[in-house]
């Protein structure tokens, strides 16, 4: 039992690591990223390259750098053109652009089963509550919680964090102090993309990397940033840890419901509070 | 050309309408002007197209004596002219302190500091932390134009910044405004209140339908010639 909630809070880890960044990215470009599940997934496989080569922190690191200027790019020629378009037309392209990722990653790295490695130091097991827990599920829990602190800190002490919540309620007045939000915007795409594809690496040891890897976990991501409130850390925070509980305990307690659980958490919050969790953004 | 800001022949709006058709305008280093006109004449517009919210479809903006094709909301500020937008723009999910280090964006350095605002506006110190839109809306305004001065502007524009104020607060505004043009400070000043433009302002222009129709200098002009511009 108290393994499963540990197993839960990994999850809760990865989910968080993942839809921070789809809050920051709608709080500042009211954009929905469906490719986010995308640079997950090829963060993952860029990730496992590199670590080939080099080991597996040098692939985390790779892999945040390649994807935060993967979004500085996705920034500038796809969601700032977008911007001012129906969520129709950005749900599209988004979602055309996670397909197009799944067939390049498909053609380039084919179709085989790989599996990343866990790096050594933390590849041993604890003993815990009569029972064993690999150290490698806590560092994600650890590397969730730097993400949350970090981009807590980031947010209320840094003079761009300022301007990220100065321009996310209201992009018109930061800018017209002085604020280029097309910059602060791109930066906050990058640090998004750069979570997303660490994130994928994170998981990467706990799965085979597959192509669908990001599709499966996109939207569980959405629905913590719908539920939690959009464009809500701090409700994205704390979905993301509800819905890692209950994915863990919906399999011991009540499997044949666990796939409809989130679904049914989403759809019992928003008639409660419409507006998800947090309600104001930021 | 050394004019802080110039409009030459501007026709701009929203869309496809035009809500300016040709207007001219220039306001050079410590001046303080007036706009003045009704409710809906495009007074705000004005603002806007030089903040390049509104469309500009012909004529010229020069901003320092530079004609400026390319109007960024952030070019002004950059450039040294603060707004304080109508309705002040205060962020409630920013503090007092983060509003006002977010009127700094601009990176210019001059007299104006955190320090000195708070000097200024001794209220806002000990509101430092408070939520921005907490305040009452006198303290916002005063918010409002400390962080336009965070910009160390050489030009402070001010569109109706009287709105929905008290009498004894607008008297302490013109003090203030009155301090900073005594100061070296340009300043336009978009407004229906006359108290506010006669103790300000050197010089008006009263807008009506999208054009200048009228300008002066508000000592050579009587408060009830003033009145009727603005009176419906
Ligand atoms: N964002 C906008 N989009 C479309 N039309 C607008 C917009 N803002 C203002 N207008 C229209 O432009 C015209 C001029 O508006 P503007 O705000 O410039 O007037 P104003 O002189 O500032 O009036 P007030 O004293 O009420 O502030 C009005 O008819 C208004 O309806
Ligand atoms: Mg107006």
């Amino acid at each position: 039992m108290a393994i499963q909630v540990l197993n839960g809070l990994v999850y809760g880890a990865l989910l968080f690591a993942l839809a921070s960044g789809l809050a920051l990215m709608f709080g500042l470009r009211r954009i929905v990223n469906f490719a986010h599940g995308a640079l997950y997934m090829l963060g993952a496989y860029v990730g496992y390259t590199a670590s080939l080569q080099f080991g597996f922190w040098a692939g985390l690191a790779v892999a945040g750098l390649v994807l935060a200027a993967l979004g500085v790019v996705l920034d500038k020629a796809v969601f700032r053109p977008l911007q001012h378009r129906d969520p129709l037309t950005t749900l599209l392209v988004t979602f055309g652009l996670a397909l197009i990722a799944e067939d390049l990653v498909l053609s380039v790295w084919g179709n085989d089963t790989m599996s990343f490695a866990e790096p050594q130091q933390l590849a041993h097991t604890l003993s815990l509550f009569e029972t064993t827990f690999p150290i490698y599920r806590l560092a994600i829990v650890g590397f969730g919680a730097a993400v949350a602190i970090g981009l807590v800190l980031w947010l209320r002490f840094s003079r761009v964090g300022l301007f990220v919540r100065a321009a996310s309620h209201d992009p018109v007045i930061a800018a017209v102090q002085g604020v280029d939000t097309d910059r602060v915007s791109a930066l906050v795409v990058a640090v998004s993309a750069a979570l997303a594809g660490m994130s994928g690496v994170v998981a990467a040891p706990l799965m085979s990397l597959a192509p669908s890897m990001g599709a499966d976990i996109l939207v569980d991501s959405f629905i913590v940033v719908v539920v939690g409130g959009l464009g809500s850390l701090g409700g994205a925070f704390i979905t993301a840890m509800l819905l890692g509980q209950i994915n863990v305990l919906g399999v011991v307690f009540m499997p044949e419901l666990t796939s409809l659980l989130p679904f049914l958490l989403m759809i019992g919050i928003l008639l409660w509070k419409p507006t998800g969790l947090a309600g104001a953004r930021l | 050309m050394n004019s802080l800001l110039a409009f030459e022949n501007v026709e701009s709006g929203y869309g496809n309408a035009r809500i300016l058709h040709g207007v001219s305008f220039v306001i050079a280093p410590g001046e303080s002007v007036a706009i003045l006109g009704r409710n809906g004449v495009g007074k705000s517009t004005a603002v806007n197209t030089m903040l390049g919210i509104a469309r500009l479809f012909a004529g010229d903006v020069y901003i320092q004596g530079r004609r400026t094709t390319s109007l960024r909301h952030y070019t002004a500020a950059r450039a040294g002219i603060a707004v304080v937008v109508q309705g002040r723009g205060i962020l409630p999910n920013l503090t007092v302190r983060e509003n006002l280090i977010l009127g700094g964006a601009a990176n210019r350095r001059g007299h104006w500091t955190l320090e000195r605002v708070f000097e200024l506006y001794p209220v806002l110190a000990e509101r430092a932390n408070s939520a921005g839109t907490a305040l009452s809306g006198g303290q916002q305004q005063m918010l409002a134009i400390g962080r336009a001065l965070m910009a160390n502007p050489d030009l402070l524009v001010l569109d109706e910044p009287s709105e929905g104020l008290a009498p004894v607060i607008i008297d302490e505004m013109a003090e203030v405004l009155r301090r900073l043009s005594a100061d070296g400070t340009a300043i336009l000043l978009i407004e229906q209140n006359l108290t506010l433009v006669e103790r300000v302002a050197d010089i008006f222009h009263v807008l009506s339908k999208g054009r200048v129709v009228e300008h002066g200098r508000t000592e050579h002009t009587s408060a009830a010639d003033l009145q009727k511009h603005i009176a419906i």
